[in-house]
């Protein structure tokens, strides 16, 4: 029988991250002047060795004890075969995954809470403040503050606040304090409440409050954290991947395609990063960060013949389409939205290392659906979108007759987000129309071209 | 303003909960009343957004969200915590 789980035992856990500033060229962070960026200038919120770490280009940096004996609560995570999912693809691909979603927190972001909480501590900071989105980061800060006695307060997005109240129930249980922002308990807060009473705030305003309280402590021992983007960050994600490798080599296998879902590229990079070393080095690996689309276009566009250009030089083609008048930001070009990425993950796109991909909502969920109902976890939201991937890519490995290894993170689970499930088991994300007059719109710009066939096999 | 699509609904990527149009609109941005900055990423693929706001909103304000580049984090922390050492100063 094959077994389900790889694991590795405590003592084999990597006792070092993989740093990929030591092997691709990043241009130094400049500050808004232009000019680099001092390590003083983020001394305010941050503590010294992980402004060392943020700029570090040393290959090889040791996880402190300390880090590894918290860590050692859920990790080594498992390795997972994903037996039951490659039966019901009915694929010659093995589908490997690492289950981050058995950390406490429930996600992979312990995995760097942990160390900055701790290099926080033996810098005699006593408080953290930070923000969270959906709760997963308040959640892991709470938890990683929690195990090293430290206080931590969060502002939350108000909107979220109110759609997710047991993320605060989880952040209080570990002894945070989660307060709904826009707040009262600091400058820019107040100030906007006071004109804005009802607002249901921004994650701005949130990351604004959160500075402003560990900058504004009068006894300079509170400092600030943010759980993804930053080099370090990235670089404590590694031990999701450095684990992944060991795990393979013990059932001798090795991914020809690394999946993750890049957000704010943390769970991606955790993943790849220390696979990206052996594409650097020569492996025939291919990568993909998967990001969400939420292209309703196939399913709601007209079907048309259209120009596949703005200018219509080129052929007409059957096609579903918007109009070939309407304009994507350019930013859309590679297929990945830069906005709020991961510089490194930006730049190994630049060079050619990562392949982009997007998938749209109701890929995502049927994906997240098939994935629970075989694997038996009820993936988070934003791990659907690699999962999405997962699937197309094994049916392409069963369309080509290759026993293709793929190797994906199961970067949460969805046990708070099932409010998302209902909607989609409902129908009710799909039902995005289009609102009257604009498909009218549409069609005005085709009214002089020929109409395509509705053409069907048989 | 044209609020045909103020309760069109999609996940957010930075909040990671359902948002409205409005509240991308109307609320995402860093202050009250400033749009998000990934309103044009998130919402291109549904109606032909930059034409909206161009018909909706003041032109500086669409000039700015067309025309903005990815901006480091880094920045947007820096420029952070030189706000906040001004508010204590003053």
């Amino acid at each position: 029988m094959t077994n389900r789980k790889i694991l590795l035992t405590e003592d084999e856990m990597p006792r070092q991250w993989y740093n990929i500033l030591a092997d691709i060229k990043l241009n130094p962070p400049l500050g808004p002047d232009g000019n680099p960026i001092k390590p003083e200038d983020l001394a305010p919120v941050f503590p010294m060795k992980l402004i060392e770490q943020e700029v570090s280009t040393q290959r090889w940096i040791d996880i402190p004890d300390a880090v590894q004996s918290v860590y050692r609560i859920w990790r080594p995570s498992p390795l997972v075969r994903a037996l039951s999912l490659e039966k019901v693809l009915d694929t010659p691909a093995r589908i490997y995954f690492k289950n981050e979603s058995v950390s406490p927190p429930g996600s992979h972001k312990p995995n760097t809470a942990v160390p900055q909480a701790y290099y926080n501590k033996i810098s005699g900071i006593e408080r953290m403040t930070t923000e969270t989105g959906a709760g997963q980061w308040g959640c892991a800060l709470s938890f990683a503050c929690s195990q090293f006695g430290l206080e931590c307060k969060v502002f939350m997005v108000r909107v979220s606040f109110d759609q997710k109240p047991y993320r605060k129930s989880m952040m209080e249980v570990w002894n945070g304090r989660c307060v709904a922002s826009p707040s009262n308990e600091t400058r820019a807060g107040r100030e906007i409440l006071a004109k804005f009473p009802d607002t249901p705030g921004s994650l701005g305003i949130a990351i604004s409050e959160a500075i402003e309280a560990a900058v504004s402590d009068p006894s300079g021992k509170t400092r600030y954290s943010l759980g993804s983007v930053l080099n370090h960050v990235m670089l404590h994600q590694t031990i999701i991947g450095l684990e992944a490798k060991l795990q393979l080599a013990k059932v001798g296998d090795y991914p020809d395609v690394i999946i993750g879902c890049a957000g704010g590229g943390s769970n991606f990079a955790g993943l790849a990063f220390p696979f990206v070393l052996d594409k650097i080095n020569g492996k025939a690996i291919e990568i993909y960060p998967v990001e969400p689309a939420a292209c309703p276009t196939l399913t709601k566009a007209p079907f048309v013949y259209d120009h596949g250009d703005t200018a219509g030089y080129t052929p007409l083609l059957p096609m579903h389409s918007l109009g070939h008048s309407f304009m994507p930001p350019p930013l859309h070009a590679g297929g990945l939205r830069y906005h709020g990425m991961a510089p490194t993950v930006s730049q190994l796109v630049d060079e050619g290392l990562l392949t982009p991909k997007s998938v749209n909502q109701l890929e995502s969920y049927a994906a997240g659906i098939t994935l629970a109902r075989s694997e038996g976890i009820i993936p988070a939201p934003e791990t659907t979108h690699a999962l999405a991937t997962v699937i197309e890519e094994a049916q392409k490995a069963k369309e080509e007759g290759r026993e293709k290894v793929i190797l994906f993170n199961w970067s949460g689970h969805g046990l708070l987000d099932l409010g998302a499930y209902d909607k989609f088991l409902a129908g009710q994300l799909s039902n995005f129309e289009l609102p009257e007059g604009v498909i009218a719109e549409s069609e005005k710009v085709f009214a002089h071209y020929p109409k395509p066939a509705h053409l069907k096999r048989g | 303003m044209d609020r045909r699509w103020d309760d069109c609904e999609r996940r957010c990527p930075r909040l990671g909960g359902p948002v409205t149009f409005a509240y991308c609109r109307d609320h995402g941005g860093d202050r009250p009343g400033a749009p998000c900055g990934k309103l044009l990423d998130c919402w291109w693929e549904r109606f032909d957004v930059a034409a909206y706001l161009q018909a909706n909103l003041p032109a500086e304000t669409v000039a700015k969200l067309l025309q903005r580049e990815p901006r480091p984090k880094i920045h947007s922390l820096l420029e952070m915590i030189a706000r906040a050492r001004q508010d204590l100063d003053d």
